[in-house]
């Protein structure tokens, strides 16, 4: 015969777990898609705080304006691109997302997930206003499903500007130039290259902006596209120029800090640096995006005008074709209702960065952007870079399907980089990994 | 934060409530029977939710991972075999699979070697000195695999040549003018695997101590002072008799860190998200379902990691089997 105690402490721990499974299942949900002509709208963004503030303000500003009465329930949510197809899939999405990746925008679409915005915002305006190309990237059937809001540039190679003007350098023309510069760096007895693709699970993208940089500069913006969409290989005459020149570049002895065996372990935010060493630069030229500025130490950032140098990486040949890298977050419009689309339409228009700019790292992707918003001299030379191309390319792994884009593409170069594989096969074995469907 | 764990409070709160109130409802119902059908019907009732949890939260997931691995990469057509052709095609797959093994192989057996040395040594000590090395070696058990992980990537973080070393590897060579070497990209003789391995032994050790040290002590004293009295040297001692009477618990002990060496994940994810041909298993299901968003890819690697756990479960359900039918 059982006694009573025991029976209940049983009962208790039954209950207990029980209550834990409950609970587990309690901790979904969050946001949800509004149904009919919601007066609020949500959004959902992974952008940096200061530019999402930025953007937030300008648009509540701009509905004020126009006397409509629309709530706006911007979440800043934690990697938007894999979360989104998530929440898709459960039924549970924003009016609008901030995609960073044009991939995502188009798996999103296979999803039937986003609605066209082409009668939604002023298309004649925008083809005139937006960077050259960045339209395309969003662009699925003719159809505009991601539209540029906050862009980035990358391809921009940083240097320590007071050591670089006392040595007399100049930014190169072409890419000779920037050869001859590298030489000349390590004629007078300097490192010329800061290089690290090193960066958590991510490891290996740093090595790819420069691969797909190289080849856009080399063979203009339509070899770039189709290589992006699967249809010019890695292991072709285009590719294997740009590993070629990134190799000697990069590998050759004495041209990289600690040498190329030093890169894959190298984290690329503190990569470059050593160009701040207070004993003089410990290398010289570092290309990344513009956003490396905000890993700088922080005596540097405080004036970065003053400490820091920039440029875009030189075109194949000088005054001719420039198409620059860059990326950026993309909005699209997962529901259609009026107070959405009126929404979208605020901000798809140029003066949506108007507050974001002086505050944060925002760059607007409208050429007819007023430039005197840039908080410093920096960030207008970068935003000019953009703005001078011939055309604005988005970064192709974030296009190429996820098993490159995100996966062979990176650990190839990795494998590559760290001396475990050669070109070839590094090339190869990505275009084995392309998905056939 | 204050909302997070107020709201985090009342879910228990109510969470609890509710599971009592189910079971005080299930008790009811059941005592609404007559007599002998209450004491039939009642154990059922009262297992009901664990079943139905189990269920809901792994019957039912299995299925569904065992569906999706024959569709397409976001589950919505039937694609046969494609799945795992493709894995078995893949280089990288074999490479994933040979390292897994070596995993497998390795850190059970690892494992459970020093696990029981440090058993044995430790039982040798004097109580307070053995309480204290043991706290120590148990620590580890107390941090989590991806903050273990974390840990061992500064141990091994190598910095350019020139540069001051933050990982204490390179630090240390760098004393002797030797180095900087980025140690987990040195895949000769798959070194970086068995530096990563180092990281779950580290954590893990304890588990296998814990365990083989209350057995060593529950191993009879009157059965080693036998057979000293029959002139039997310590080696022979522990071989023989000590080894022999703790089975059952070596056994345990490898089986658990077996299983939880397949699903190794944490660690390789930290350190390399399987570069330089470090990757196992578990990470590169990871990869597939979160990063290339190819759940049938992802589902075909877990089947087989599920195929590949089975047998190891079957024997350890008979291994308990068989010692609950020895100990009664």
């Amino acid at each position: 015969m059982r006694s009573p105690v025991i029976r209940r402490t049983t009962l208790l721990g039954t209950a207990l777990f029980t209550a834990a499974a409950l609970s587990l299942t309690a901790c979904g949900g969050g946001g949800s898609g509004s149904g009919g002509n919601s007066s609020t709208v949500t959004i959902w963004s992974s952008i940096d705080a200061p530019v999402q503030a930025g953007l937030e303000k300008a648009l509540v500003a701009k509905l004020k304006a126009q006397g409509k009465d629309i709530t706006i329930k911007w979440q800043q949510v934690q990697d938007i691109n894999q979360l989104i197809v998530t929440k898709i899939q459960a039924g549970d999405t924003p009016d609008i997302a901030f995609i960073p990746q044009p991939g995502v925008v188009r798996q999103m679409n296979t999803l039937g997930a986003t609605k066209a915005m082409d009668d939604t915002v002023d298309m004649t305006t925008l083809k005139s206003s937006m960077l050259p190309g960045s339209l395309d990237a969003g662009t699925i059937d003719g159809k505009l499903m991601g539209l540029l809001v906050s862009a980035n540039v990358k391809g921009l190679i940083f240097y320590p500007k007071k050591a670089f003007d006392a040595k007399g350098y100049k930014a190169p023309k072409d890419i000779a130039g920037l050869e001859a510069l590298t030489n000349q760096i390590k004629a007078d007895g300097g490192t010329p290259w800061c290089m690290g693709i090193e960066s958590d699970t991510a490891t290996g993208w740093p090595a790819t902006d420069w691969i797909e940089t190289l080849v856009m500069k080399y063979n203009g913006a339509d070899v770039y596209n189709k290589w992006v969409a699967g249809d010019v290989k890695f292991d072709s005459p285009e590719v294997t120029k740009a590993t070629d020149e990134f190799a000697k570049l990069l590998f050759t002895s004495g041209n990289t800090l600690g040498g190329q065996s030093a890169i894959a372990s190298t984290n690329f935010g503190t990569a470059g640096n050593p160009m701040f060493d207070s004993s003089g630069p410990k290398c010289w030229l570092y290309n990344q995006g513009s956003f490396i500025t905000g890993f700088f130490p922080k005596n540097i950032q405080k004036d970065l005008d003053a400490n820091v140098g920039v440029f875009g990486f030189p075109p194949a040949t000088a005054g001719g074709d420039n198409p620059v890298e860059g990326g950026g977050d993309m909005m699209t419009m997962l529901n259609d209702s009026d107070n959405v689309k009126t929404v979208v339409k605020d901000l798809s228009e140029t003066d949506i960065g108007n507050d974001a700019a002086p505050s944060s790292s925002f760059i607007s992707p409208h050429t007819d952007f007023n430039v005197k918003l840039y908080p410093t001299g920096t960030t207008k030379t970068i935003a000019g870079v953009a703005y001078a191309s011939t055309a604005f390319l988005f970064d192709g792994s974030d296009q190429m399907p996820a098993e490159v884009g995100t996966g062979s593409f990176w650990k190839e170069m990795t494998a590559w980089i760290s001396g475990q594989e050669d070109a070839t096969t590094a090339l190869k074995n990505i275009d084995s990994s392309w998905p056939s469907s | 934060m204050l909302v997070k764990s107020s709201s985090t409070l009342i879910t228990v709160l109510v969470g609890i409530g509710a599971a009592l109130l189910l079971f005080w409802i299930l008790n009811k119902l059941a005592e609404l029977l007559p007599g002998r059908w209450e004491h039939r019907v009642k154990p059922y009732l009262y297992i009901l939710p664990a079943f139905a949890s189990i269920t809901v939260y792994l019957i039912y997931p299995t299925i569904l991972t065992v569906n999706n691995s024959f569709k397409d990469n976001l589950s919505r057509n039937y694609v046969g075999f494609r799945n795992y052709t493709t894995l078995f095609h893949s280089q990288e797959f074999r490479e994933t699979l040979f390292n897994t093994l070596l995993w497998v192989i390795i850190v059970p057996s690892v494992a459970v070697v020093l696990g029981l040395a440090v058993a044995v040594l430790t039982d040798r000590l004097s109580p307070g000195a053995e309480k204290f090395s043991k706290t120590v070696l148990f620590l580890p058990m107390a941090i989590s695999m991806i903050g273990a992980a974390t840990i061992w990537r500064f141990v091994y973080a190598a910095e350019p040549k020139g540069q001051p070393q933050i990982g204490i590897l390179n630090a240390f060579i760098g004393i002797f003018n030797w180095g900087p070497i980025a140690w987990l990209q040195k895949s000769t003789f798959h070194l970086n695997s068995l530096l990563l391995m180092v990281i779950l032994l580290w954590a893990q050790i304890g588990f296998s101590m814990v365990l083989l040290s209350a057995a060593v002590k529950g191993v009879p004293a009157d059965t080693l002072e036998a057979a000293r009295i029959d002139g039997a040297n310590e080696r022979q001692i522990f071989f023989r008799v000590t080894v022999p009477q703790i089975k059952g618990t070596l056994i345990t002990v490898l089986i658990t860190v077996t299983i939880g060496t397949m699903k190794v994940f944490d660690i390789v994810y930290v350190n390399t998200n399987g570069d330089f041909n470090t990757n196992v298993l578990g990470n590169l299901f990871y990869n597939n379902i979160s990063t290339f968003l190819n759940y049938g890819a992802a589902s075909a690697i877990v089947v087989i990691l599920m195929i590949a756990v089975i047998p190891i479960m079957w024997y350890q359900v008979r291994h308990f089997r068989a010692e609950e039918a020895g100990a009664s």
